[in-house]
């Protein structure tokens, strides 16, 4: 009796199998106009893009002094860096290029970025001087490289006067406005996010601060008041750059936050939240869909399924 | 270079080719427009995947709709720290719903015959991207906090920026490599769209909400009243 009714199941599964693949054969690809259009879509595609590629040709200038002089400008190098004038959140650029070989210097113009993580020798060294602050890719082609290596031999061996800068005295600060300001409870007058949007410092919030920019606890850019004023007025990273153009700081406001940020450089640091985060998140997620099998538990069991049990009961009985 | 057509060709091509295969498609080959349901094939499962699948990820999506309409309300929601901290943790939980829900769903669509042979290389390229979007998603919540309160300040002006034809890709192209994924992600998803059964969400039944109450009466076999 078992072995019959065994191969009577082996037969339907073997049949149903069997059925499945002639399904297959025989089905025509679902959405075959769809198919068709979709192939010849992807096939346009590349042909947009190259367009798109054509439309924005890249400028090629010619490398010199003023050029160079320009760009320390106007990509923002004087928001880090002074020529003379001293270290603000990177090192004082007078003398670079005796002190460095000129392919070094290109590359680190170039690709910052890539030689940190390659652990460059001299990289490395700059990196941990100026407070774990890295150089950041600005996106320099390769004539501004040359158009800014230009420039600073040209300071260095006397034929160009270097920009004069001198030291940002910001107004009294009030590093508890500044924490406000920081967590933003108090929203800065121009429209501009809070810092713990991306930042966190230490002693702030149950949860910390964000995680998209780097922490800001002993960070190399509250060195002092005027490497702060003067990177905080015009950022140089680039999506710092982006965020603030549109809604500067006051001067009040920076010497708030730069009054906040310095106090908590020597506030104890409190443990990373991660571990709190990932058991609240998961453990919120376990609880609904629990809930969801108890709320649900009937849902399946639909309307044939009982009848036919309720028959058999009364056959049963 | 690279970045322009990335995030500025990209997504004006997915986005056209949404809206023109989209229109096409339903003028041309309209009863395709479907979720084209296996549920009649395999219901067990379906549910324990679907469902925590599709309201993770309407919660989500609306959250994510919410903030790129209303970025002055949700950025006073989110300005006090225990108002982003509750906002956060119930995204990452919903986020967690929803990639269970696909993951089963997935594992469904692969171990169970029927269902398999009724998938085309479209169904597995969808289920696929989705379930990639919503890891990274929840990737970016995680490592990069607090994304609901960045996002108005990143995503939001470079999505406007295309929106209004003039676009500004340095709000995007400075974040870290997960977040850039996610975004581009996102627009792959969008030109997936018609060509998938990702169709089915612009027939949602929202008429089910307000139409006339239906009467089930038994006849006979009714269990007996105690």
């Amino acid at each position: 009796m078992r072995t019959i009714k065994r191969s009577a199941v082996n037969n339907g599964q073997a049949l149903e199998k069997a059925h499945l693949r002639e399904h297959k054969k025989r089905a025509p690809a679902a959405g075959v106009k769809t198919s068709l259009l979709f192939w010849t879509m992807w096939l346009i595609l590349p042909g947009i893009m190259i367009l798109a590629l054509a439309a924005f040709p890249s400028r090629a200038g010619a490398q010199d002094i003023s050029e160079g002089e320009q760009l320390f400008t106007s990509k923002g190098c004087t928001a880090c860096h002074t020529i003379g004038g001293g270290d603000l959140v990177g090192p004082d650029l007078a003398g670079v290029t005796t002190r460095t070989e000129k392919d070094w210097l290109s590359r680190w113009l170039k690709e910052p970025d890539k030689m940190l993580a390659e652990g460059d020798a001299t990289a490395t060294e700059l990196f941990e001087k100026y407070n774990k602050v890295p150089m950041p890719n600005l996106g320099l082609t390769d004539s501004e490289v040359a158009s800014l290596i230009a420039y600073f031999e040209s300071l260095d061996s006397g034929g160009t006067t270097a920009p004069t800068s001198s030291a940002v005295t910001l107004p009294a600060g009030d590093a508890d406005r500044g924490k406000a300001f920081f967590m933003g409870t108090t929203r800065f007058s121009k429209g501009g996010p809070a810092c713990m949007a991306c930042h966190s410092v230490a002693g702030i919030g149950a949860l910390g601060g964000g995680n998209l920019g780097p922490d800001l606890t002993t960070s190399g850019y509250i060195v002092s008041e005027t490497a702060f004023a003067t990177f905080i007025s015009a950022p140089i990273t680039q999506t710092m750059s982006a965020v603030w153009k549109g809604t500067p700081l006051t001067e009040q406001e920076q010497a708030d936050l730069y009054a906040f940020l310095s106090k908590a450089s020597v506030a104890q640091r409190e443990p990373s939240a991660l571990t709190q985060i990932a058991m609240l998140s998961g453990g919120t997620a376990i609880v609904l869909i629990a809930f969801a099998q108890i709320w649900w538990r009937k849902r399946l069991a639909g309307v044939r399924r009982p009848m036919v049990e309720r028959a058999h009961a009364k056959r049963g009985h | 270079m690279l970045d322009t057509v990335l995030f500025v060709a990209f997504p004006y091509v997915a986005v056209v080719l949404a809206i023109v295969v989209g229109v096409y498609r339903y003028f041309f080959d309209r009863y395709s427009f479907s979720s084209f349901s296996s549920q009649f094939l395999e219901s067990r499962r379906l549910f324990w995947g679907s469902v925590p699948w599709h309201y993770g990820i309407v919660t989500i999506l609306t959250i994510h709709l919410l903030a790129f309409l209303f970025p002055g309300a949700w950025g006073a929601l989110t300005a006090d720290p225990n108002r982003l901290y509750i906002i956060e943790v119930i995204g990452m939980a919903m986020a967690l719903v929803a990639i269970v829900g696909i993951g089963l769903l997935l594992l469904r669509r692969s171990s169970d015959d029927r269902v398999r042979v009724v998938t085309t290389w479209a169904d597995w390229a969808l289920i696929a991207a989705l379930f990639v979007q919503a890891i990274l998603g929840f990737w970016v919540s995680f490592v990069y906090r607090w994304g609901s309160d960045w996002f108005l300040h990143t995503a939001v002006p470079w999505l406007y920026s295309l929106l209004i034809f003039q676009p500004k890709i340095e709000y995007v192209t400075a974040l870290p490599a997960i977040v850039k994924w996610h975004h581009l992600w996102g627009f792959l998803i969008i030109a997936l769209f018609p060509f998938t059964r990702l169709v089915h969400v612009l027939t949602f039944p929202i008429t089910y909400l307000w139409r006339p109450i239906q009467v089930v009466i038994w006849n006979k076999g009714r269990p007996a009243q105690k």
